[in-house]
């Protein structure tokens, strides 16, 4: 059962990141009228989001803030 | 009707009240919040009171609940994050004993809707936000660009970084509620089997057995994610304090 909680977690850190998304680019073209570019760019965003959080939770890229490993200047992996 | 999944978690209004046309009933969810805070506020001020220099079977529960939580934060977020202790513990007393007291049969698990763990997650997020720019100002944005990327793509992983960062609430009250209702539908799907199963005679009550070993199962399983859910929660919580403690590279 321990795949199972491992599965809410990452899916749940990926919807997030796609629904995200897309509400802010609706709501952006909500507010400025740029209808549908927002929706269209911001769930495209969304999507690059959520798999940065996937990986992230899965310990596969350092943390928001983390500082790089020495000498690996331009290459985030733990 | 007793055997749908869904009934347990409906909101009943035990206490109507309406002020300027806003619902401000007092309901089911309502009162089991304020017996979560009774429960957890009366066991620890109970079991530590006696200050016991050895301390006996339920102080030391109430010790270790405090140093697990406090090790955890120190470190996640170093010790500067230990001023965020009072914030962390009664969160993770909160999540924690609203899932077990939902465990019990008949009990709301307030734990379950995600529009309570939502507003857990925008306070942690809240706090995150206004404590990371009252600290370091303007410098707080450093935490949405990453080191060592290429100018060209600063722009677009920065923006990638903004919604990953909003997604933050999204994901910690999904878990947490998904986890509950998920765990809350199962153990009632099984215990309608035996019900229905048994009703069917001879045949039916020694299948019944099947459904109840499962229910069985499933309820110390539930416990488990009762303490892991409010754990994932604390850890998350301390994560994203520390980041609003140290936002810079």
């Amino acid at each position: 059962m321990a795949g199972f909680g491992n599965a809410l977690r990452l899916s749940s850190e990926f919807i997030a990141g796609v629904a995200v998304g897309a509400g802010l680019g609706w709501f952006i073209d909500r507010m400025a009228g740029t209808s549908p570019w927002g929706l269209i760019i911001f769930l495209l965003l969304g999507f690059g989001a959520g798999v940065l959080n996937v990986l992230r939770s899965a310990g596969q890229i350092a943390e928001f803030g983390a500082k790089p490993p020495a000498g690996g200047k331009g290459s985030d992996r733990k | 009707m007793a055997n749908d999944p869904i009934h347990q978690f409906q909101i009943s209004k035990w206490i109507p009240i309406e002020i300027g046309g806003l619902d401000f009933s007092f309901t089911n969810s309502s009162a089991f919040m304020v017996a979560t805070v009774a429960a957890a506020g009366a066991f620890l001020f109970l079991t530590t009171s006696s200050r016991g220099l050895v301390p006996g079977r339920l102080q030391s529960i109430s010790e270790m609940a405090y140093e697990f939580v406090a090790s955890m934060l120190r470190d996640a977020a170093g010790s500067q994050g230990m001023r965020f202790f009072p914030f962390v513990f009664s969160l993770f007393m909160f999540v924690l004993v609203a899932n077990l007291l939902g465990l019990f049969p008949y009990f709301f698990t307030v734990t379950s809707h995600i529009i309570v763990t939502f507003a857990l997650a925008l306070l942690v997020i809240g706090t995150v936000l206004v404590y990371g720019f009252w600290k370091h100002g303007l410098g707080f944005l450093k935490l949405f660009v990453p080191e060592g990327v290429p100018g060209v793509l600063i722009p677009l992983v920065v923006l990638i970084e903004v919604v990953s960062f909003l997604s933050r609430p999204i994901s910690l009250s999904v878990r947490l509620f998904a986890n509950m209702l998920a765990g809350h539908i199962t153990l009632k799907v099984f215990a309608g089997f035996v019900t229905s199963l048994s009703a069917l005679g001879a045949v039916g009550i020694t299948g019944a057995v099947l459904p109840l070993i499962m229910t069985v199962a499933i309820t110390g399983l539930e416990f488990l994610v009762a303490f892991l859910q409010a754990y994932v929660f604390a850890v998350l919580t301390c994560m994203y304090l520390n980041d609003a403690l140290h936002p810079s590279h």
